[in-house]
C-alpha cells in the first residue's frame, strides 16, 4: 500500500484510504479517503505504537533533503534534525513563538510575532534548538537560515516600523510574565521595545491580539540591546549586561541552552 | 475638482470612432469577422505559470492562445485594429496575514477578492477605480473560491486575492454595432480565467483547498455557415467560445468545477435560448447541456492547472535541494 503513495501531491489528489493511514496536516478526509489539501511532498510518520496507524501528511515547507517519502522507512532515517518539516505559519495554542516587543505599558507589553517555532522541536529539549541565546545575533547556531535572517533584521532598529502591520500581534499581560511574585512585576524591568522574546501562546485572544506567556524558565527575552545600543548577554534570570559599557539592565531573561 | 474656466479634454483617453461599413483594409477588401477554426469541443490552449511574483505568497499568470485570425493579424497586419483579443491576466495571493484592527473576530480565513482591468485591457478604456462589472467579477470569484478553501484551518487571518487583467476578451466583434441581445459575454470568459488562475495561485501559496477548482465556459451560438446560407440557423453548443468569432451568442454558462469531487462551486448562466428554433435534438440544448459543456471545458482547464501546480510543488521541493 505504501508503494501507491505519490511522492508529490497536489490538492484534491486521493492519497490513501482512511483504513490504512491517519490523516495528518495538509490533508483532509472525504468519503473515507485521505485527500491532499496542499501541494507538496507526501510524508509518512510511522506510528508510535503497533496499534496506531501511520500518519499521512503533506509537507508545507520544502524538505532539506528530498526524502523519497514513498516508503515508511525512509522518513524515519531522515527524521531528526534539519530535514524535519518546520513551521505552520499560524500561531496556535501551545506553540512557541519568537516575537519582538513593540510597546511596553504598565499592565501589558505588545509584541509582534516574527516566527512560530516547530512544536516538535520545542518539545524535545535534546534536539538542536533553533535559537541559542548567545550574545550576538549572528553567533546563534540556528538550524535554519530563515530564523537568523528574520531575527537579525528584527534586531536592527531600522526595520522596526515597516512590516508590523503584516505580522500577528500579541499581548504579554503583566500576570503572564513570570510564575512567581506575579504582583511585583514591573513591566519596564521585564521588557524593552525592540527585545526579542521567546514565549508560548496561551490563547488566540480577541480579534486583534494573541496572548503569550513567558512564565517558564526557558521563556523570556532572548536578544536585547542596551541603552548604548550594544547586544547584551544574560547574566542571571533577571539581568543582562552590556559587554562594552558593563552596564546591567533588568529583563525577564530566558534560560540559555 | 473640475476646472470650469477652460474646456478640458475627457479625463480618460479616447479613440476615434471607426465605422465598420466604411472600413477597408489595405487590399481593398472589407475586414472580416474572425472565424472559429476550432472544433466545437476544442478549447484554446492555456498558458499557466505560478510563482512569477516573488513578493506575493502565491501568484499565477494565465494566458489564452490567440485565435487563428489574431495570430495571422499579428504577423501580417491588415488593419490597425486587431481582429480579436486573447485573455491575459495575473493573479496574486497575499496572506494569510492578520486581519486589520477594525475587523471583528473570525475563526475562519477571511477571503477578499479584487478583480481589476488594466486601463488598456479592453477596447473601451477602464478607469482606475473598480467599476460595477469589476466588482461583480470579484463577487463571482469569491463565491467560486469560498467553496474550495478549507477556511477553518486559518483562524484570525485574511487572504487577499488580486487579479489584474492585462488583456480582456471582447464582448463581441468590434465591427458589430451593439444590438439588443448584446451582453458582456467576454466577462464570462474572463471569470473562467480568473477562477483557474486564482486556483493555481492559492495552491502556490499553500492554502488548504479541497481540490483545484477550474473555470470553464460553454455557449450556445447560432451563427454558422448554415445561417449564412439562408437556412434557419441551428443553435450549437460550443466550448470556450471567443465572442468575437460569433455573430450571435444565445446563452452562455461559466462554472467553477472541482473534478475530484464532481462539485460545482459557482455557476453563472446568462442569456435566453428559448427563441432559438430547437429541432429534434432540443434536449441536447437545455440548460443541462450548457452546464455539462461548461463542466467539460473546466475539466480541460483542470489538466493545465494540475501541471502548473505540480510544477510549482516541484520547484518548491527542488529549491530546497539546491540551497542545502
Amino acid at each position: 500500500m505504501a508503494s501507491t503513495l505519490p511522492t508529490l501531491a497536489i490538492p484534491g489528489q486521493r492519497l490513501a484510504p482512511v483504513s490504512s493511514y491517519a490523516a495528518g496536516p495538509g490533508t483532509h478526509v472525504q468519503n473515507a479517503n485521505i485527500y491532499a489539501s496542499i501541494a507538496g511532498p507526501v510524508l509518512v510518520n510511522p506510528a508510535s505504537s503497533k496499534t496506531a496507524k501511520s500518519t499521512l501528511s503533506v509537507s508545507r515547507s520544502p524538505l532539506r533533503k528530498a526524502a523519497p517519502a514513498a516508503s515508511p522507512s525512509a522518513p524515519k532515517s531522515t527524521a531528526p534534525g534539519p530535514s524535519k518539516p518546520r513551521y505552520n505559519t499560524l500561531p496556535a495554542v501551545d506553540s512557541i513563538v519568537l516575537a519582538r516587543v513593540t510597546r511596553v505599558q504598565k499592565r501589558q507589553a505588545t509584541v509582534s510575532i516574527l516566527v512560530v517555532l516547530d512544536e516538535s522541536a520545542s518539545n524535545n529539549k535534546s534536539g538542536p534548538q533553533p535559537t541559542t541565546t548567545t550574545t550576538t545575533p549572528t553567533g546563534g547556531s540556528s538550524d535554519n537560515d530563515n530564523i537568523e535572517a528574520i531575527l537579525s533584521s528584527a534586531a536592527n532598529p531600522e526595520n522596526h516600523s515597516n512590516s508590523d502591520e503584516l505580522r500577528f500581534q500579541a499581548l504579554i499581560r503583566k500576570e503572564d510574565v513570570r510564575a512567581v511574585e506575579k504582583d511585583r512585576v514591573v513591566m519596564d524591568e521585564m521588557f524593552r521595545v525592540g527585545d526579542i522574546v521567546r514565549g508560548t501562546v496561551i490563547s488566540l485572544g480577541d480579534q486583534s491580539f494573541y496572548y503569550l506567556t513567558t512564565a517558564r524558565n526557558d521563556l523570556g527575552v532572548v536578544m536585547a540591546r542596551s541603552e548604548a545600543g550594544n547586544m547584551m548577554f544574560p547574566v542571571s534570570w533577571k539581568e543582562m549586561r552590556d559587554p562594552v559599557t558593563g552596564a546591567a539592565e533588568l529583563r525577564k531573561v530566558a534560560r540559555p541552552f | 475638482m473640475t476646472d470650469r474656466r477652460r474646456i478640458n479634454g475627457p479625463p480618460s483617453g479616447t479613440r476615434p470612432a471607426v465605422f465598420a461599413s466604411s472600413l477597408k483594409s489595405a487590399s481593398g477588401a472589407a475586414t472580416e469577422r474572425p472565424r472559429r477554426h476550432r472544433q466545437p469541443n476544442e478549447l484554446r490552449k492555456i498558458f499557466l505559470k505560478t510563482g512569477l511574483i516573488p513578493s506575493a505568497s502565491g501568484s499565477a499568470y494565465l494566458e489564452y492562445e490567440p485565435s487563428a485570425s489574431l495570430a495571422a493579424a499579428r504577423s501580417s497586419p491588415q488593419s490597425l485594429i486587431p481582429p480579436s483579443s486573447a485573455l491575459k491576466l495575473a493573479c496574486t495571493v497575499h496572506g494569510p496575514k492578520p486581519l486589520p484592527r477594525s475587523a471583528t473576530f473570525s475563526p475562519n480565513l477571511v477571503l477578499t477578492t479584487h478583480v481589476k482591468y488594466a486601463p488598456f485591457a479592453a477596447r473601451q478604456r477602464k478607469g482606475h477605480i473598480r467599476d460595477a462589472s469589476e466588482r461583480d467579477l470579484g463577487v463571482h470569484l469569491e463565491t467560486a473560491l469560498r467553496g474550495v478553501i478549507v477556511a477553518e484551518r486559518w483562524p484570525k487571518s485574511g487572504l487577499d486575492i488580486t487579479i489584474t487583467i492585462l488583456e480582456a476578451e471582447d464582448d463581441r466583434w468590434w465591427g458589430d454595432a451593439p444590438d439588443s441581445h448584446d451582453a458582456p459575454w467576454g466577462m464570462m470568459n474572463v471569470l473562467a480565467g480568473c477562477i483557474t488562475a486564482a486556483s493555481a495561485a492559492i495552491a502556490d501559496a499553500r492554502i488548504d483547498c479541497l481540490d483545484l477548482v477550474a473555470g470553464g465556459v460553454a455557449a450556445i451560438v447560432s451563427d454558422d455557415a448554415a445561417a449564412e446560407e439562408g437556412n434557419s440557423s441551428t443553435p450549437k453548443l460550443m466550448l470556450d467560445t471567443d465572442p468575437a468569432e460569433h455573430k450571435s451568442i444565445l446563452s452562455a454558462c461559466v462554472v467553477a468545477y472541482m473534478p475530484a469531487r464532481d462539485e460545482i462551486t459557482e455557476i453563472w448562466l446568462k442569456g435566453d435560448h428559448s427563441k432559438a428554433s430547437l429541432g429534434v435534438d432540443d434536449s441536447s440544448l437545455g440548460h443541462e447541456a450548457l452546464i455539462d459543456g461548461a463542466v467539460n471545458a473546466a475539466r480541460g482547464a483542470h489538466t493545465v492547472l494540475v501541471e502548473a501546480v505540480r510544477e510549482s510543488a516541484e520547484r518548491y521541493a527542488g529549491l530546497s535541494n539546491s540551497d542545502s
